[in-house]
């Protein structure tokens, strides 16, 4: 479903992809592992066409959408859902119109029948209370796990990204989010979740790629990931061993 | 040295060159937006609330007691000539043309320019305009388009309230502190209230409107960097604003001369 063809992108003098090229199936469980501004979010954010790269192609559905318009792109979006780091929850409405959100925007659906929808996505997660709450009076948990069921309201995504859902959370609520997401992944729906902690990474993810520097320094299994003589992975290991 | 220096000079013109451009590009994409679906009409009238609702105490405190201190000036000068009943005529021309769009647009790029560019930057670093993206709206009709129309029709309706708050407070100082006649001072004011005059200060709230509403999406929009970046972008919204207000008065002035063939 998404190649990345020889993608280098940078941030003004910062180089932050280097030649990356990797493909990912629709029903594929990747995790991105990789430090701090080492490109994982940016990833993410390609794929979408949120930014576009200085070379390279990136394919999704065997079409170029980095040639693509904003109006076209737009299309191609739908075919996702993303959770950004921290839920990026819109601050301004509460937390059942940010669920909401898409369903006043693209359906014709009643205020009865968005109620009702919007409680049973609340309802899947143990959220039903929080209607009414505004996203500053939500836990860090909580945030996360609204932010995934507004992804989910109106679109059928053919795949699910995550930009570091459970960074910032107690291990209970990083085990909840980890549960949520293999849930939401039941009926084969694969996705590409960004995170450096590898702990969380393994629990739900098949396929493991490394970022360092802007090149993929190791993409495999658990199997050999466990093994990887990789010093930063080595080093990523023992958060494993400790937990 | 010197080729650094050059160097470092040409990469801020072209910066510069490009922030325009896209100034100018989000400018035009914003006011397009007026004329296509969807239309937000609930966040336009939230903007609306917050624009003009939560500046109007703060116009009307400064307005009052810039109208004061207009009128205390000119009372003493113009008691020395003989010419104090013209007090009213010279406070009301200045307000109306000149003192009460422009402080009306300074308080307005202050309070609520600085305001857009704070939340939009924040929308920016909490990934929600991305969030957007994704949902297929699009950011520029969603965000700035409300933002424009509110202070289009915002900043003017506070200016008329703060022009005739202004001329209030030159009264009040003009009767009560230099003891003139309040019936010459209200004639002295009607007198001004040409429909020249009146159209050549309405006109004026409305272009400013527009520069701070753009000015401050876009800065808001092109955050980067933290809270840094924020502070940052806040800051030069405020102060690009107020610069661009300044000069926008020079030039409609100049424009609004030659239209309304005030002489020179």
């Amino acid at each position: 479903m998404i190649e990345f063809d020889n993608v280098h992108f940078a941030y003004g003098s910062r180089h932050v992809l280097r030649g990356v090229s990797f493909s990912v199936g629709v029903d594929e469980r990747l995790a991105i592992l990789g430090g701090s501004g080492d490109g994982k979010t940016t990833v993410l954010k390609l794929i979408l066409g949120l930014l576009k790269p200085d070379s390279g192609r990136i394919l999704v559905d065997g079409s170029d959408i980095t040639q693509k318009t904003e109006n076209e792109l737009r299309e191609e979006r739908v075919k996702f859902s993303i959770v950004f780091q921290e839920g990026a929850l819109f601050d301004s409405l509460s937390v059942k119109e940010n669920i909401a959100f898409c369903l006043r925007e693209y359906t014709h659906m009643s205020e009865q029948e968005i109620d009702r929808k919007v409680r049973e996505l609340l309802g899947r997660v143990g959220l039903e209370g929080a209607m009414s709450l505004m996203p500053e009076e939500l836990s860090g948990g909580m945030h996360r796990r609204v932010a995934i069921m507004r992804s989910m309201a109106a679109f059928e995504p053919k795949m699910l990204l995550y930009d570091e859902p459970t960074t910032g959370l107690d291990p209970v609520n990083a085990d909840l989010i980890c549960r949520l997401i293999l849930d939401l992944s039941e009926n084969g729906k694969g996705f590409i979740i960004v995170t450096h902690k590898i702990f969380d990474a393994i629990k739900v993810a098949q396929r493991f790629m490394f970022l360092k520097n802007g090149t993929i320094v190791f993409n495999g299994d658990k199997e050999s990931l466990l093994r990887s003589p990789i010093p930063e992975i080595q080093i990523y290991r023992s958060e494993c061993i400790v937990a | 040295m010197n080729v650094e220096r050059l160097s470092v000079g040409t990469t801020k013109i072209k910066e510069l060159i490009r922030d325009l451009q896209d100034l100018y590009l989000l400018s035009a994409r914003g006011l397009l937006g007026l004329g296509r679906k969807p239309f937000y009409a609930k966040d336009t009238l939230e903007q609306m609330d917050y624009a003009g609702s939560g500046s109007f105490l703060i116009i009307l405190f400064v307005s009052l007691f810039i109208g004061m201190a207009l009128s205390l000036q000119l009372s003493a000068e113009l008691a020395m000539m003989g010419l104090k009943m013209y007090t009213g005529r010279i406070v009301g021309l200045s307000i109306i043309r000149e003192i009460g769009p422009v402080i009306s647009a300074l308080v307005f790029a202050g309070r609520v320019g600085s305001g857009i560019a704070s939340e939009l930057g924040s929308m920016i670093l909490g990934h929600q305009v991305d969030t957007l993206r994704v949902f297929g709206v699009d950011p520029i009709k969603k965000l700035v388009t409300p933002r424009i129309l509110s202070a289009v029709v915002m900043l003017p309706v506070l200016t008329i309230i703060g022009d005739a708050i202004g001329i209030f407070g030159g009264y009040f100082v003009a009767v009560f502190v230099s003891h003139q006649s309040g019936t010459v001072y209200w004639a002295s004011v009607r007198e001004v209230f040409t429909f020249e005059n009146v159209l050549a200060g309405s006109i004026k709230p409305f272009f400013f409107g527009y520069l701070i509403a753009c000015i401050s999406c876009y800065m808001g929009l092109s955050t980067r960097g933290g809270a840094i970046g924020l502070r940052r972008t806040t800051t030069k919204a405020v102060v690009v604003s107020f610069i661009t207000v300044i000069i926008a008065d020079f030039v409609l002035t100049r424009l609004l001369f030659y239209v309304l063939g005030f002489s020179v």
